[in-house]
C-alpha cells in the first residue's frame, strides 16, 4: 500500500468545478468537483456507468456541452478548457488513452506511436511531399524518440509489426506510448488494466510510477481493478450515478461506507 | 490477419529486396515503361498501342489521388473526371490565350485545387454515401458546363504542337515527338509515384490514416479533421488534374464529352483493384482495368472484352479484397512456408 506522497509544493494543474454533463434527461456526471495536484496519481472509481468516462470526455473537450468549469492551470496562468478545440488539448499538455482502444490497425506500432508526436513536428505538408532534408531530420529524431519510448514500455522489438493481430495488453502499451509522445503534463488513463491478466496487471503498478518518474507527468485514471488503484493511486475520487462520493486517501475511501455501499449494497465489504 | 506480419517485406531474396526498396520499385517500373517508347520504332509495336500505354500513365496519375482520398483517408470522390477534363480543357482554354505551357498549367492547378479545397471543407459536414452523392454531382455539373459553355468549343478544344520551357515544340503527329511526349509523361508518373511515397510516409501520411481509421485518438492526439480532409482532397483533385494536363500534352487535344462518371468510377475501380495504399498496386490495377482490355482483349475479343475484365474485377474483389497487389504478399508466404517445409524434411 502507498503512502500518500508528501508534496514539496502543492499546486493544482487540474480543477473541475461543479461539471454537470446532460445526455436527454440522463444527468451523467452531476455537479462533480474535483482537483488533481501537479505530481500526483490520481484514481477515479465508481461503478458502471457511474459517468467516468464522461468525465474524461468533458475534461478532454470531446464533450464540450457540459455546465461548469474545468480549469487547466500552466505556468503561464490557467486556461478554461472550454475555449480549448478538442485538437488542441493535447498542445496545452494533455494526452488520454482510450478504453477501447483506438489505434491505426494497418500501420506498424513505431507508426501508432509516431501518431501521438503529431503536434511535435514543425514541418508541414509541402516539406513532406518533397522530404526536404528538415523533414527527414525531424521524421528520423521522432523515430528515435519513439524508440525510446517502446524501450521503456519494453516493446521496442515489436516496433515494425502491424498493429492488427497484436496482443490486448501490448495495444494497451501502445496507447501509453502514443500519449508519451505528445509530452504531456496530464495523462489520462481510461480503464488501463481492462482486458490484462493478472501479472500484466501487475506490472502496470511499476509502469505507471514510472511514468510518472521519467516523463514528469500528472496521471489520471478510470480503473476497476481496485488492486491496481490501491497500489499506485496517491488519492482516490468516488462517484456513483455521476455525483461525487468521496475522495482521499486509497484506505480511506476502502473503508468509505458510502462507497462500499454503491459497490456492493448495503452490509457487504469491499 | 498474421500476427507475425511486419510493416516491411523481410528476407533475402532479390525480390524482397526489391520490395523494400519502394523507390527502386518505382524507378524499375518508369524504367519498363521507358523500353516502350522504343519499341513502335523498332518495328516492335504499333504506336498506336504505345498511345494506350500513355493513357495507363495517365490514369495511374490520377488514380494515385484517388488512392490518397480512398486508400488512406477513407473519403471518396465520383468526380474525378471532371477533375481530368478541368486539367485537359483547362490547358485547352489557357495555351490558346496564349499562355506558356507550364505557366497554363499552373493556372489550372490552382483553379483546380481550390475548388478541390471547397469539396474537403464539404466533406466534413456529410459523409460516406452522402458524400459519393454529392461529389457526383460535382462532375455533372462540370461535365455540362463543358459541353454547353462554349468556351470550350462545343465538341473539343484543338491544342496542336505543344512548347515545352518555351523551347521545345512537339508535336505528337510526329512519330519521334510522339515517344518524346510519351517519355515526358512516364517521367512525371514517376515524380507523382514519388511524391505521394513522400507524403504517405510522414506526419501528413500518419494523420491522414488516423483520421480515418481512428478518428477520436487522431483528434486526442491533436490532428485537425478539416485540415486533413482539406489535404486529402485537395491532394486527389491535384492529380486529377495533373492527369488531365497530361492528356492534353500527349493527345493535344480535349474533348468535352469524354468526362462522364464512367470514367470516375474506373478510376475508384484502378485503387480497388490494384491496391488500397499500394503505389505500385495503383499502377496495377491501371494496366488490369484500362490496359488489359484495350490492349489484349479487345483485338481478341472485340467490344465483349469488356464484360472479362468487368469478371476479372469481380474475381479480384472476391478473393483480394485489399487489391491485386497483395498477391505478391501470398506468394511469398506460401514459398516461405514451403521452403520451411522442404529444409524440414529429410
Amino acid at each position: 500500500m502507498s503512502e500518500v506522497r508528501p508534496m514539496t509544493e502543492v499546486r493544482p494543474i487540474l480543477e473541475l468545478e461543479n461539471v454537470t454533463m446532460t445526455f436527454g434527461g440522463l444527468r451523467a456526471v452531476d455537479g462533480l468537483s474535483l482537483t488533481v495536484f501537479e505530481g500526483e496519481i490520481v484514481g477515479l472509481i465508481g461503478p458502471n456507468g457511474a459517468g467516468k468516462t464522461t468525465v474524461f470526455n468533458c475534461v478532454t473537450q470531446f464533450y464540450k456541452q457540459y455546465e461548469g468549469l474545468i480549469r487547466l492551470t500552466k505556468d503561464d496562468g490557467a486556461v478554461d478548457l472550454r475555449d480549448v478545440p478538442v485538437t488542441q488539448v493535447v498542445r496545452h499538455g494533455i494526452t488520454r488513452t482510450f478504453q477501447n482502444l483506438d489505434l491505426v490497425p494497418d500501420l506498424s506500432i513505431e507508426d501508432n506511436v509516431l501518431v501521438g508526436a503529431h503536434t511535435r513536428f514543425q514541418t508541414g505538408v509541402l516539406s513532406h511531399l518533397l522530404r526536404t532534408p528538415r523533414a527527414r531530420s525531424e521524421e528520423k529524431e521522432m523515430r528515435d524518440r519513439a524508440g525510446e519510448v517502446l524501450d521503456f514500455l519494453g516493446i521496442a522489438h515489436l516496433k515494425d509489426l502491424y498493429v492488427a493481430g497484436q496482443p490486448y495488453g501490448i495495444l494497451k502499451k501502445v496507447e501509453i506510448a502514443r500519449s508519451l509522445m505528445a509530452e504531456p503534463r496530464l495523462i489520462i488513463l481510461d480503464e488501463p488494466a481492462a482486458g490484462l491478466n493478472d501479472q500484466e496487471t501487475k506490472a502496470l503498478d511499476a509502469l505507471i510510477y514510472q511514468i510518472r518518474e521519467r516523463y514528469r507527468t500528472t496521471v489520471l485514471l478510470i480503473e476497476h481493478n481496485m488492486a491496481l488503484v490501491m497500489n499506485v493511486c496517491d488519492r482516490v475520487c468516488a462517484i456513483n450515478f455521476g455525483r461525487f462520493l468521496a475522495m482521499g486517501a486509497p484506505v480511506t475511501i476502502q473503508r468509505n461506507p458510502q462507497v462500499q455501499e454503491a459497490y456492493l449494497g448495503k452490509d457487504e465489504h469491499l | 490477419m498474421n500476427r507475425r506480419l511486419t510493416a516491411q517485406p523481410c528476407g533475402t531474396s532479390i525480390l524482397a529486396a526489391i520490395g523494400r526498396r519502394p523507390l527502386l520499385q518505382f524507378a524499375l517500373l518508369a524504367a519498363a515503361l521507358l523500353v516502350i517508347a522504343v519499341l513502335p520504332h523498332l518495328g516492335l509495336m504499333r504506336f498506336s498501342t504505345m498511345s494506350i500505354y500513355a493513357y495507363t500513365a495517365i490514369y495511374t496519375v490520377v488514380a494515385l489521388g484517388m488512392n490518397i482520398l480512398l486508400g488512406f483517408s477513407g473519403l471518396i470522390s465520383l468526380g474525378t473526371a471532371g477533375f481530368i477534363g478541368a486539367g485537359a480543357l483547362g490547358m485547352g482554354v489557357f495555351l490558346r490565350m496564349g499562355l506558356p505551357f507550364e505557366a497554363a498549367a499552373l493556372v489550372v492547378l490552382a483553379i483546380s485545387g481550390s475548388v478541390g479545397a471547397l469539396i474537403g471543407l464539404f466533406s466534413l459536414k456529410v459523409e460516406s454515401i452522402y458524400l459519393a452523392i454529392a461529389t457526383l454531382f460535382v462532375g455533372e455539373i462540370l461535365r455540362q458546363v463543358y459541353t454547353s459553355v462554349p468556351i470550350f468549343g462545343g465538341e473539343f478544344i484543338r491544342i496542336g504542337a505543344v512548347r515545352l520551357f518555351g523551347v521545345f515544340e512537339l508535336n505528337q503527329i510526329l512519330q519521334v515527338e510522339r515517344s518524346i511526349l510519351y517519355a515526358v509523361i512516364v517521367g512525371i508518373l514517376f515524380i507523382s509515384m514519388v511524391l505521394m511515397h513522400h507524403l504517405v510516409k510522414s506526419r501528413t501520411g500518419r494523420a491522414l490514416m488516423a483520421m480515418s481509421r481512428s478518428e477520436h485518438a487522431a483528434q486526442a492526439m491533436g490532428v485537425s479533421l478539416l485540415k486533413y480532409r482539406l489535404i486529402a482532397f485537395v491532394t486527389a483533385t491535384l492529380y486529377a488534374t495533373a492527369g488531365g494536363i497530361l492528356y492534353a500534352l500527349y493527345f493535344q487535344s480535349a474533348p468535352t464529352r469524354a468526362w462522364t462518371l464512367n470514367v470516375s468510377l474506373l478510376v475508384i475501380a484502378m485503387v480497388v483493384v490494384g491496391g488500397f495504399k499500394s503505389i505500385v498496386g495503383t499502377f496495377l490495377g491501371a494496366i488490369i482495368i484500362y490496359g488489359l482490355p484495350n490492349l489484349l482483349l479487345k483485338d481478341l475479343l472485340g467490344d465483349i472484352s469488356y464484360v472479362f475484365s468487368g469478371a476479372l474485377i469481380i474475381l479480384v474483389i472476391l478473393f483480394y479484397p485489399r487489391g491485386f497487389v497483395y498477391v505478391g504478399h501470398d506468394l511469398r508466404r506460401v514459398v516461405s512456408t514451403l521452403r520451411a517445409r522442404a529444409r524440414r524434411a529429410p
